[in-house]
């Protein structure tokens, strides 16, 4: 070993301590690598806990500590994202929604080789998740889990009035009107809230619509079938529910089908796990179908999450390190999503398959068979222009205003203007 | 050496004690002393996050994105917007008569509380409890009570037969929801106008009243001749700041409706963060939310000169 006069070892010593200051990161040694996560509530609360238990396990095999922080999924999320992009300052990790990767990309590490590496595992990323996350050829956030829109209804109450199954949104006004009848209306909100979009979005699809087309551009609301999208409402509106639905929030058309109310609701399937795990007395009554059809075949909403690093960060490399951890290690990413009650599906491939869907006889509709999932505006990609007109609530106004006397012609013309005008600001 | 100069110092010391002691007593140094770390305070909370909203208000904004100045474009595009037009259509009706209710039902509940009542105290501190409960918390409570599935208040209609099945639909229905929101906003604030009418109330010497029951004045014409023009200048203030805060409501909107149902119940605050928050549009957001600063400002002032010159 070479000896060290006390010169070389000052001289040495001042320019380590030069180079700490200048790259104000901590030498590799001694130094405690330490990430936080904010993540949001999950509407599995199993799912929070298991998350939980795998950080704890991934501190003990990597001596990276992780601290995690919940948030509530629908508002103040969006408040704490904006502030800590504003101060470049908080969280290393945060989950994101659907279009967020979209909102704050230039914000956003591009995290392609993990989900590199993750697809070549898992096969590609879902479709709905690609629209998402794959922001102008890169991707700015990781595929963690999704959840789906599916169609929720009273099995009892259609097995005691013979009534059949719907196939189609058609079929729904059929056996709606029966549900009226029974005091037990259909229950999908026009209102402004985000369920009313994932509804309304999926009818406009199955009858060949759109708002906005794949160039982003193009405003596409004004054409025939919106036209039969919006009549369909209409009908509906009139004959198999009630005027309640003006007023909904997220949570209500869950409530009603959970309280012995609606007789079919569109909705994840947290409406029947949270009747289930509060052992409610329609919980074995409620049950999932098939998505409907429409003459453009059957399309749902799909509500794709995401990790997401922030370039701030001065964590990347341990923050990539957990995300590797908890969806790269297949045995810990099935144990998580295990946890989520079907609530949290995985978002590639050949994972789609998955265990979860059979640990309950109500989640075969889950499967999705011959349906298309897409995220909210789709075809547009999901440019800040594009979500504008999302978070306006435009596509439910227009239905607000068609069924509460405003004519078809009118209610589109409107919301066909307005759209214009978003994009073109 | 020690004990020589020993006197020395301690005069030195005691001379500059004289000399703090003599500025502290001018009020010209005293007086900005106090002021100091308020004005520090409101230029770090205040001044800075106006300007900053300011300069949003005239940039293109964009959540984590370099923004450039645009003027006054901002406020020029947001008149295209519907939803921008019924917001502040909105704004003015929901002001306009949130204040006004507040306005009667606050003189009312302060000549009220005015009188000997038992227990005079408790009903004084019960009356400020809508406005002392954090607004989020208590409107969750009266979402409860306008919820189509749960609500309360249509319940003891129906049961008390003053509606008919399923009673009104108060958050789906434009006239409704605003009902709705305007009836809650006058239960939070009603306690401030009552209890600070109150203090106007109590300050109004007794023998104005005693000569016009002299002159034979009735209630009515005591109330009108006597009461309501000494009491010009609280209500000034008072429709002042509610103005104000009735104007720049969130909480309120935010948690019973969203602004809907078709943006029938967006104010300012609630558009302002579904643009500038929810989409990531802060210079649209900012402008949404100063879009009335310049009226309000000139409403301060002229409210403000008012009260002056009252007080003249």
């Amino acid at each position: 070993m070479a000896s060290m006069t006390r010169r070389t070892f000052v001289a040495s010593g001042t320019a380590g301590l030069a180079g700490i200051l200048a790259s104000r990161v901590a030498p590799a040694v001694g130094q405690t690598r330490e990430i936080s996560y904010l993540c949001w509530n999950n509407f599995a609360p199993a799912s929070d806990k298991k998350l939980g238990e795998i950080a704890q396990r991934f501190t003990k095999d990597t001596g990276i500590k992780i601290k995690i922080d919940h948030i509530s999924h629908m508002g103040p999320q969006q408040t704490k994202y904006a502030s800590e992009v504003q101060t470049q300052a908080g969280h290393d990790l945060v989950e994101m929604r659907m279009h967020f990767p979209w909102l704050y990309e230039p914000q956003l590490v591009d995290i392609s080789d993990v989900v590199g590496e993750l697809e070549k595992k898992y096969g590609k990323a879902i479709p709905s998740a690609y629209e998402c996350g794959h922001v102008n050829g890169v991707w700015r956030a990781v595929p963690q889990y999704h959840g789906m829109f599916v169609a929720t209804y009273r099995e009892d109450l259609f097995k005691k009035a013979s009534l059949k199954v719907p196939d189609t949104w058609e079929d729904l006004y059929v056996v709606g009107k029966e549900l009226k009848k029974m005091g037990n209306p259909v229950g999908i909100p026009i209102s402004q809230n985000y369920d009313s979009i994932s509804t309304a979005g999926p009818v406009l699809w199955s009858f060949g619509g759109m708002e906005v087309d794949k160039d982003g551009k193009t405003v596409r609301i004004n054409s025939p079938a919106t036209v039969q999208t919006v009549e369909w409402y209409k009908r509906m509106f009139r004959d198999c529910m009630e005027p309640e639905v003006l007023s909904w929030s997220d949570a209500s058309n869950n409530e009603s089908i959970q309280q012995g109310k609606a007789g079919w609701i569109h909705n994840p399937v947290s409406a029947y796990i949270v009747a289930k795990q509060r052992k409610l007395v329609t919980a074995d009554g409620i049950n999932h179908h098939r998505s409907l059809a429409g003459p453009h075949g059957r399309h749902e909403t799909d509500t794709p999450r995401f990790i997401g690093i922030w370039k701030f960060s001065k964590n990347i490399e341990p923050a990539k390190e957990w995300i590797r951890y908890l969806l790269g290690k297949r045995e810990v990413y099935d144990e998580y999503i295990m946890s989520g009650d079907a609530f949290n599906l995985p978002a590639y491939e050949k994972l789609q398959d998955h265990p979860v869907l059979r640990t309950d006889a109500k989640y075969v509709a889950l499967k999705g068979e011959g349906v298309q999932y897409h995220a909210y505006g789709w075809p547009a990609p999901g440019s800040e222009k594009v979500q504008l007109i999302t978070n306006t609530y435009l596509l439910p106004n227009m239905l607000a205003k068609a069924v509460t006397g405003t004519s078809t012609k009118d209610a589109i013309a409107w919301a066909e203007n307005e759209m214009r005008k978003i994009l073109a600001g | 050496m020690a004990i020589g100069t020993l006197p020395v110092t301690a005069t030195a010391r005691g001379s500059l004690r004289t000399r703090v002691r003599e500025l502290l007593d001018r009020e010209a140094i005293l007086g900005p002393l106090f002021i100091t770390p308020a004005l520090i305070l409101i230029l770090l909370l205040v001044a800075y996050p106006f300007c900053m909203a300011l300069y949003f208000a005239l940039s293109n904004a964009f959540i984590g994105r370099p923004s450039t100045f645009i003027g006054i474009r901002n406020f020029v595009r947001l008149w295209d917007s519907d939803a921008f037009r019924q917001t502040f259509q909105n704004s003015f009706v929901f002001t306009a008569s949130a204040v006004a209710i507040k306005v009667v039902l606050g003189i009312s509940l302060a000549l009220l509380l005015n009188q000997q009542l038992w227990f005079k105290r408790v009903i004084r501190g019960a009356v400020l409890l809508p406005w002392v409960i954090p607004t989020a918390l208590s409107t969750l409570g009266w979402w409860w009570m306008f919820n189509s599935l749960y609500s309360v208040v249509n319940w003891t209609g129906i049961s008390l037969g003053l509606m008919s099945p399923p009673g009104p639909n108060w958050l789906g229905q434009r006239y409704y929801a605003m009902t709705a929101v305007v009836l809650v906003n006058v239960w939070r604030g009603l306690p401030f106008f009552a209890i600070t009418i109150l203090a106007g109330l109590v300050s109004i010497p007794q023998e104005l009243y005693e000569a016009a029951e002299a002159d034979g004045a009735g209630a009515l014409a005591r109330f009108w001749y006597v009461t309501l023009p000494m009491l010009k200048g609280v209500l000034a203030i008072v429709v002042l700041f509610s103005t104000i805060f009735t104007f720049s409501d969130f909480n309120i909107v935010y948690i019973l409706t969203h602004g809907g149902p078709i943006n029938a119940t967006h104010l300012f605050a609630t558009l302002a963060r579904q643009v500038g928050i929810d989409s990531g549009r802060i210079g649209e957001g900012a402008a949404i939310s100063l879009y009335l600063f310049p009226l309000l400002a000139l409403i301060v002032f002229a409210q403000l000169r008012y009260v002056r010159n009252q007080a003249n």
